[in-house]
């Protein structure tokens, strides 16, 4: 096993572009990551591309344009988790040897889905789907019990919406860009009561690519390289197994392995790019994740720690409730916006003197388990 | 119109009295809804049906005001716990006349959950245990 650098990091604006193709999202994004590494397409040994809603080798079609052909190229789905499988699979690629230079990429074009407007159900069959389940009412219902349990109030949850909406408006790439208040939050449209449409992210078009490359390699293209500490990716367990459903078990289990390959603790990590598909998940994340025990939450979130300036930034990106969730896209956004904080390149949204991040994203909705995947990534300098 | 089930061995009605048909271990003792041919805990496939308790407590529901694929908007789901210690997820009936609140008791019923052109789609469904239900 050998060390893995991200080299380069593309990203498309996100937003609803229902006139563009998934490739060209694709290719867009792929093209920025590749000029950003200083790499010829023609340099690219093998290409992992995530996508659920598009069809068929939709990855040869994106790298096409590109200027990537002729190589190793894997469709990858796993639901939200599905760009973190990519640079999860790429990353093992080239520690084992068998590679020395790939790219990752994720799209999804929400907009041109077949559930466009619709909440994201599970697969056609499953039984909680057939009984009106969907993501975010799975979300509402441990939203409901969390706030029964833990006496956490909906103006606490919205804060975070409102930090994270406000950390985006500064982000080139984010859908929103626009401060909202805990009483715009609240009061947006109710959609899965206690949720309104603001404590959850819209889902969005949109693509984000990273070249990585073996360490000895990647000194060639880059004088920082961003080195892949950790890479999980976990399926959910049963549900019965499951204590409480305000607690994510494989997150936490995740986290648990992701620090023990990178050899550091949550004490170490600086900035963090998390899962907020609803502004609970944020939370409830911050326990899993090991950045305070459970009950501190709430403190951690109103005293700025995870703020922009704080001690751990969580999103400073704006997360997924402001940049907007393209489902496969996702993972490799966040490493992408993990890499520019790195190396110092997040303009008003820099976090000062961080060496070590966390990327965070799970998703997919299956009856009987607790959810699809998850996956977590720690990149270091 | 013709009744169809929306799925074959979820539940029963025997003697009057409805139940949604769960599997139990013989190994490991591990229950599941819906029933499998073998132990999702341990792999046992030492598993015999069984009925389960048709009541239970409401450990969380939630309304959704946006369609689903058969029902409109607004309707109630929710997990609901059960004696055998294990928790359903249901659609939830009868929230317009009882406010709901975690860790009220409910009942399963076998009802009509949706209608297509053609077809009544029968499954289960819990509702809050009332007075009136009580009878």
């Amino acid at each position: 096993m050998r060390d893995v650098a991200v080299i380069g990091a593309g990203s498309t604006v996100f937003g609803k572009f229902p006139e563009r193709a998934v490739f060209e999202l694709g290719a867009e994004a792929a093209r920025a990551a590749l000029k950003d590494a200083g790499i010829s397409p023609k340099d690219i040994q093998f290409a992992y591309y995530a996508n659920l809603y598009g069809g068929m080798v939709e990855g040869q079609a994106a790298l096409r344009d590109a200027g990537i052909t002729d190589i190793e190229i894997t469709n990858v789905e796993n639901a939200c988790t599905g760009g973190a499988t990519a640079v999860r699979r790429a990353w093992y690629d080239i520690t084992s040897g068998l590679y020395d230079i790939g790219i990752a990429v994720g799209t999804e074009s929400m907009t041109t889905s077949p559930i466009a407007g619709k909440l994201i159900t599970p697969a056609k069959g499953d039984l909680s789907g057939e009984l009106g389940m969907n993501t975010m009412a799975k979300f509402a219902l441990s939203q409901r019990r969390y706030m029964e349990t833990t006496g956490v109030t909906l103006e606490q949850i919205a804060t975070v919406s409102v930090k994270n909406h406000h950390n985006g408006c500064t982000n080139p790439y984010s859908q929103y860009k626009k401060e909202f208040s805990v009483e715009d939050i609240i009061n947006s449209r109710l959609i899965c009561d206690p949720i309104t449409q603001l404590q959850g992210c819209a889902t969005t078009d949109g693509a984000a690519a990273v070249v990585l490359a073996s360490l000895d390699i990647a000194k060639r293209y880059t004088v920082r390289p961003v080195i892949i500490a950790a890479s999980v990716i976990r399926s959910g367990d049963y549900a019965f197994r499951q204590k409480d459903i305000t607690f994510s078990d494989m997150t936490y289990k995740a986290s648990k392995d992701a620090y023990t390959m990178a050899g550091v603790g949550p004490e170490d990590i600086r900035l963090c790019e998390l899962h907020d598909a609803f502004a609970v998940n944020e939370l409830q994340h911050y326990v899993e994740l090991g950045f305070c025990e459970r009950g501190e939450e709430v403190k951690l979130l109103m005293d700025g720690v995870t703020s922009l300036g704080g001690r751990l930034p969580v999103n400073p990106s704006g997360g997924l409730l402001s940049k907007g969730h393209p489902l496969s896209a996702t993972g490799v956004a966040q490493i992408a916006e993990i890499v520019w904080q790195l190396r110092g390149q997040a303009g008003d949204n820099q976090v000062p003197h961080a060496r070590v991040g966390l990327a965070h994203t799970m998703g997919g909705e299956v009856a009987d388990l607790e959810a699809g995947a998850v996956g977590i990534h720690i990149l270091k300098v | 119109m013709p009744k169809v089930l929306l799925q074959k061995g979820l539940f029963e009605e025997a003697d009057g009295e409805p139940a949604l048909i769960g599997s139990k271990c013989g190994s490991c003792g591990q229950v599941l809804f819906p029933a499998k041919p073998v132990c999702l805990n341990c792999m046992s496939t030492d598993v015999e049906p069984i009925r389960l308790n048709r009541d239970g407590k409401l450990y969380t529901y939630t309304t959704v005001y946006m369609a689903s694929e058969h029902f409109p908007p607004p309707y109630t789901v929710g997990w609901i716990e059960i004696s055998e210690d294990i928790r359903i997820f249901s659609q939830i009936r009868g929230w317009q006349e009882q406010p709901l609140k975690i860790g009220m008791d409910m009942r399963m019923y076998i009802e009509t959950l949706w209608q297509d052109d053609d077809r009544e789609v029968i499954g289960f469904v819990f509702r809050p245990v009332t007075g009136e239900a009580q009878r």
